[in-house]
């Protein structure tokens, strides 16, 4: 088969990126700033490979970054309310990440129930459940930052910075969702179950597929891999406040489509996710390791390169 | 500066317990302040919250409502509510932003009711009976004096900025004049936007791109926290210290004990609503003269006076 | 104004759908024209009314050639179609929907004085009490007709074409309707509409044209007509060759018995047997309740009764339980319900079995195995293997759809409309399969609109009318003649209670 430059797109431009940034800056490939770029994507990245279900299955989420953010709270609180009588140690992070995926579950479940059972439009009930979360952190933390204790802190702090070979826990993390993530979307029932549903759902429910279920699940399953992101993110800086994962719901989107996965539903692609994920970390990063561009206006930058990735898929899709 | 309004408001407090309750019909004051975004809003929260819970224990006559907005539009409304539905008698009030609130606030002073502003002006003069302000440039100059006095031969820094507005223009501006031809240079400076996340992020980059930075003015306590945590990550020992700001209790404290990275702090009180709102009740129910213009200065604190700015409910 | 079609020929691609049609609506009389579906009736009536334009042959007004630029030219010229399905905003008002696209104006300004006198003006004529400022949402299924009318004459109608008018207004509702159609004969409007319900046509019409495979079969004064006249006339036609000949006898085993099956708002009672090797046939109009009940039969639908397979009680709360049981259902709506278009052959084929090609993974090859043999097997022509099957044929998709149900390897298969839409040779590659599957034991239910397609395949008919089975045919009372009278409520076995 032909080479199909509707699926290079976004690989040129992630190349693209990264001969730019080695231009910019003789220390953007160095392992440290790469090990940066990437544990910092692995956030957002693992919530994305989700959020690319539930976009696959004609689903939306606009909760996860205040959902992320209650959950940070939450695992927090749970594991300085437990300190005294467990002592800061091992199974104590044992406990805050049972509790970090127990919440993604839930507040998974939820949204999926209010979509599929009680029959309400996904982004008003993602925009509804996002303004619960975030006013939900907010009184948590009495309207300031929920800390976690300060030994705990050094005791789970190896969870964002420490790592096998070299590599660190976010990026194996990060990396063994988006795998697992292609092999179902691609290879497994569940991946062409989700991608028939978004395409099609009386087709899917005419052929038997169990509409319902199938669009649970992808909400389930994301608001696990929030709860997963959480757990990578509170070692980073042992804090959770009503300012955490702002915008991330709009990040997680917006790698989603750059990468190529059709917004209203119907087919999807995990790799193209990643590496939408790695084109708005590294914009992020070029634009802090460059000068002569305005702070100002890196916002703009951003906005452009997101628009023309689109653009250009669509225009390789046409023409190809 | 400081110590004029500390005294001024004694003063004033003493007249209102020695007048007690004229039995007069129940006045409404209406708080309008930005939600608690960040660790300093969530201190103002903080203080707003307590002064009100205070005040209507000593001033049965007075009513409060307090309305926090998470955008100007949203504040507007709250105001406009507040002037239509609560027929209030004084509007304390924190602006968002200048532009946008200048207009419904004006409509609340025309009402004839009390208006006190906090900490950011609006855009048209004259508006308001009192005006209770933070000293932004104030800020950054104190900030910026430290930063000479701690690298005498001067260095290089890197400077985080908050969000793009007013408040941070100042302080840059401040920050820069106060550092003019010491030596010491600003060698890139970004927005981490006062918020833990963004800060380490980007003093993640700065640390990849320049190898030697001797300290980092992070002008906001919460930024500092992530600026720490990346240096910490990174294991660079080139940087002597980060200067925060705004008196996070948590960074006061490391302060207090001598940490080595934490040297100072710049105050930027969060209860200077609590300020506003008292001398606003105060203003309502006597005589005192309590209007004009009330600046709170920033101060520095270092391990000496640390103790004095320590304040173990604040959330903040 | 008279309107005149004078040797109207139609064609889509290579099918003709109308040849020489010549019909002459004339002011001041109603004509009726009827037919069977697909006989013609909605292009002659869109030809009328400049939605389509003839392959060949006139449209005259008052003797005068015109070629109508679209429907909105017609409607300038006075000839105006009112839709089956209501062409009304609903969230609007009455007013505002008498004068959408049309609205008057007083310099840049909406001249709401003039228009509201308008609008009542119209409604009075019509006899109608609907107030102006009631939300159309809000209003009764008559008003809407009659604001439907009301919008036809506000544009000057003095052509109105109605596509079933009375198929979705109760019998009291359609009284109201027809005093109206009173009112506008005698103001010397030509009127034509469309109807299944022939005593309404006798009933209304001073004309009838009868239409069948796209000619006009009849044609005459209403009072010269009787009901079996009509019903006569639009069937009667020889079944041909299409249908192979049974090679198996029906066996005597129930493999299916459904007994009182009932979907709310759609079908009541419903009883019937379906023996091994068998191909029950359903008729009925559209709009009968058939694919509703196949549709609760089989778990797709909300549905009571029960359902016994081989003599035991089973339970179908969805498609899937049907289908673990062996019950398969093909919709008639292949493009919206049976295949995703945007998909290749094989995500389609395996969509409803997928299972079994999933162990951990889906074994595509074993995919592509199963594709190559739907491909063979049923003669599925497709330009390549990737392509979506939304650029397939209908009669391609037809075979896709068919293989993937017959995939899951189902004792029974439910076939809604087996070949709506498809060309004849393809027809036939169906019908050849539909029996090479009751020779091979299984049972198959076949729901057609076209009633020769039910009388060439089934074994026996079941005629549904109104939700309910009207009867039931056998051996030599397969006809179509009895299928209609059955289908419209001229015969009473059981019809007469709905």
């Amino acid at each position: 088969m032909k080479p199909d430059l509707h699926v290079l797109g976004p690989i040129l431009a992630l190349v693209a990126l990264i001969l730019v940034g080695a231009a910019m800056n003789s220390n953007f490939l160095s392992a440290a700033n790469v090990t940066n770029v990437l544990s910092r994507s692995a956030f957002i990245g693992i919530i994305a490979v989700g959020m690319t279900f539930v976009i696959t299955a004609g689903g939306l989420d606009l909760s996860v970054g205040s959902m992320a953010a209650f959950i940070a709270g939450l695992m927090i609180l749970v594991m300085n309310g437990l300190l005294p009588t467990m002592g800061p140690g091992w199974p104590l992070v044992g406990v805050g990440v049972g509790a970090a995926i127990v919440a993604g579950l839930i507040a998974g479940f939820l949204n999926g129930f209010l979509v599929t059972t009680m029959r309400i439009e996904a982004f008003i009930v993602t925009l509804g459940t996002m303004g619960i979360y975030r006013s939900l952190v907010t009184w948590l933390a009495d309207g300031g930052t929920l800390s976690l204790d300060f030994g705990m802190r050094t005791v789970i702090r190896p969870i964002y910075y420490d790592g096998i070979l070299g590599i660190s826990w976010p990026i194996i993390v990060f990396a063994l969702v988006a795998v697992l993530g292609e092999i179902v979307m691609r290879r497994g029932a569940f991946g062409r179950h989700a991608a028939a549903v978004g395409s099609n759902d009386q087709v899917a429910r005419y052929s038997s597929v169990d509409v319902n279920r199938v669009r649970m699940l992808t909400y389930v399953f994301l608001g696990l891999l929030v709860g997963i992101a959480t757990i990578m993110y509170v070692p980073r800086l042992g804090s959770a406040s009503s300012s955490t994962g702002v915008l991330w719901e709009l990040e997680a989107i917006a790698a989603v489509i750059i990468g190529g996965t059709m917004l209203k539903g119907g087919f999807g692609r995990i790799w193209g996710t990643v590496i939408g994920v790695l084109i708005l970390s590294l914009i992020d990063n070029i634009l802090n390791l460059t000068d002569g561009v305005s702070p100002y206006l890196n916002g703009a930058i951003q906005g452009v390169i997101i628009i023309l990735a689109v653009i250009l898929q669509r225009e390789r899709k046409a023409g190809g | 500066m400081k110590h004029l309004t500390t005294t001024l408001l004694g003063a004033a407090l003493a007249t209102a317990t020695a007048l007690p309750a004229f039995a007069q019909e129940t006045q409404v004051i209406g708080v309008s302040i930005p939600a608690a975004t960040h660790g300093w809003a969530g201190g103002m929260n903080f203080h707003a919250q307590e002064a009100i819970d205070r005040l209507e224990e000593v001033y049965p006559e007075l009513d409060f409502v307090l309305a926090t907005a998470s955008d100007p539009s949203k504040q507007v409304n709250d105001i406009e509510d507040m002037l239509a539905t609560r027929n209030i008698s004084a509007l304390v009030v924190l602006p968002f932003e200048s532009e946008p609130l200048t207009g419904p606030v004006k409509a609340v002073a025309d009402s004839g009711a009390w208006v006190t502003v906090v900490d950011r002006g609006l855009a048209q003069e004259g508006i308001e009976d009192l005006y209770v302000a933070g000293d932004n440039s104030g800020f950054g100059r104190v900030s910026g004096e430290y930063m000479t006095g701690a690298l005498p031969d001067g260095g290089q820094i890197v400077a985080l900025r908050g969000i793009p507005t007013t408040i941070d223009n100042e302080r840059v501006e401040g920050f820069e004049q106060a550092i003019e031809g010491s030596g010491i240079e600003i060698i890139d400076m970004e927005h981490g936007n006062w918020n833990r996340d963004d800060s380490f992020t980007v003093m993640q980059d700065f640390l990849s791109k320049h190898d030697r930075i001797d300290a980092v003015w992070a002008s906001d306590d919460d930024m500092a926290v992530g600026v720490l945590a990346a240096i910490e990550a990174a294991g660079r020992d080139d940087v002597q210290f980060v200067l925060g700001g705004a008196g996070m209790k948590e960074m006061i404290a490391r302060t207090r004990d001598g940490d080595p990275m934490i040297p100072a702090n710049v105050t930027y009180p969060p209860a200077m609503i609590a300020t506003a709102i008292e001398l606003t009740a105060v203003g309502l129910t006597s005589s005192a003269p309590v209007s004009g213009t009330f600046t709170i200065g920033s101060v520095l604190v270092t391990q000496e006076n640390a103790e004095d700015y320590y304040f173990e409910d604040s959330p903040f | 104004m008279k309107l005149t079609l004078s040797g109207i020929d139609r064609r889509f691609g290579d099918v003709q759908v109308l040849f020489d049609v010549d019909l002459v609506l004339n002011p001041g009389e109603v004509h009726a024209l009827i037919g069977e579906n697909g006989a013609g009736k909605s292009t002659t009536m869109k030809i009328m009314s400049g939605y389509l334009a003839p392959t060949a042959g006139q449209v005259l007004l008052d003797d005068a050639p015109v070629t109508f630029a679209g429907s909105q030219d017609a409607e300038a010229r006075g000839v105006v179609l009112i839709h089956q399905e209501f062409n009304l905003a609903e969230q609007l008002t009455v007013e505002q929907n008498v004068f959408l696209g049309h609205e008057l104006k007083r310099g840049p300004f909406l001249d709401k004085r003039a228009m509201r006198a308008r609008t009542r003006e119209l409604l009075d004529r019509l006899n109608c009490q609907v107030s102006l400022d009631a939300r159309v949402r809000d209003i009764s299924n008559p008003d809407k007709q009659m604001v439907e009318i009301a919008k036809a004459l506000g544009r000057e109608a003095r052509v109105l074409v109605m596509d079933e008018p009375t198929a979705v207004l109760t019998e009291r509702e359609a009284e109201v309707l027809f005093e109206q159609v009173d009112r506008l004969r005698a103001e010397g409007v030509a009127l034509l509409f469309t109807s299944h319900k022939l005593d309404e046509v006798k009933r209304i019409s001073d004309r009838v044209t009868v239409m069948r495979d796209g000619r006009v079969v009849a044609q005459a004064a209403t009072a010269e007509m009787s009901e079996d006249d009509m019903a006569t006339a639009m069937v009667g036609r020889d079944v041909s060759s299409l249908y192979p000949a049974r090679t198996r006898p029906v066996g005597e085993e129930v493999v299916l018995s459904v007994r009182g099956l009932s979907v709310p708002g759609h079908a009541a009672d419903v009883s019937f047997d379906l023996r091994r090797g068998e191909i029950l046939g359903i008729a009925g109009l559209i709009g009968s309740g058939r694919t509703e009940t196949m549709e609760g039969l089989v778990g797709l639908r909300t549905a009571t009764g029960r359902i016994e397979m081989h003599g035991r009680e089973v339970r179908f709360d969805r498609p899937r339980a049907a289908l673990a049981a062996g019950v398969a259902y093909l919709t008639e709506d292949r493009k919206a319900r049976g295949l995703l278009l945007a998909k290749g052959m094989r995500e389609n084929l395996t969509l409803q079995s997928l299972s079994d090609f999933t162990a951990f993974l889906i074994d595509e090859r074993a995919e592509d195995r199963a594709l190559d043999r739907a491909i063979a097997d049923f003669d599925i022509r497709a330009p390549h293997r990737k392509v979506e099957v939304g650029n397939l044929s209908g009669g391609n998709q037809q075979k896709l759809l068919l293989a993937k149900t017959m995939l899951a390897d189902p004792e029974i298969v439910v076939i809604d409309e087996p070949t709506r839409g498809i060309d004849i040779g393809t027809k036939q590659q169906i019908y050849a399969f539909i029996h090479a599957l009751v020779a091979d034991g299984k049972s198959v239910i076949v729901i057609s609109s076209e009633m020769q397609e039910v009388i060439g395949l089934a074994d026996r008919i079941l005629v549904m009318r109104q939700g309910r089975v009207a009867g039931e045919l056998t051996g030599d009372e397969i006809g179509e003649d009895r299928i209609v009278r059955l289908a419209m409520g001229l015969d009473g076995m059981r019809g007469a209670a709905a």
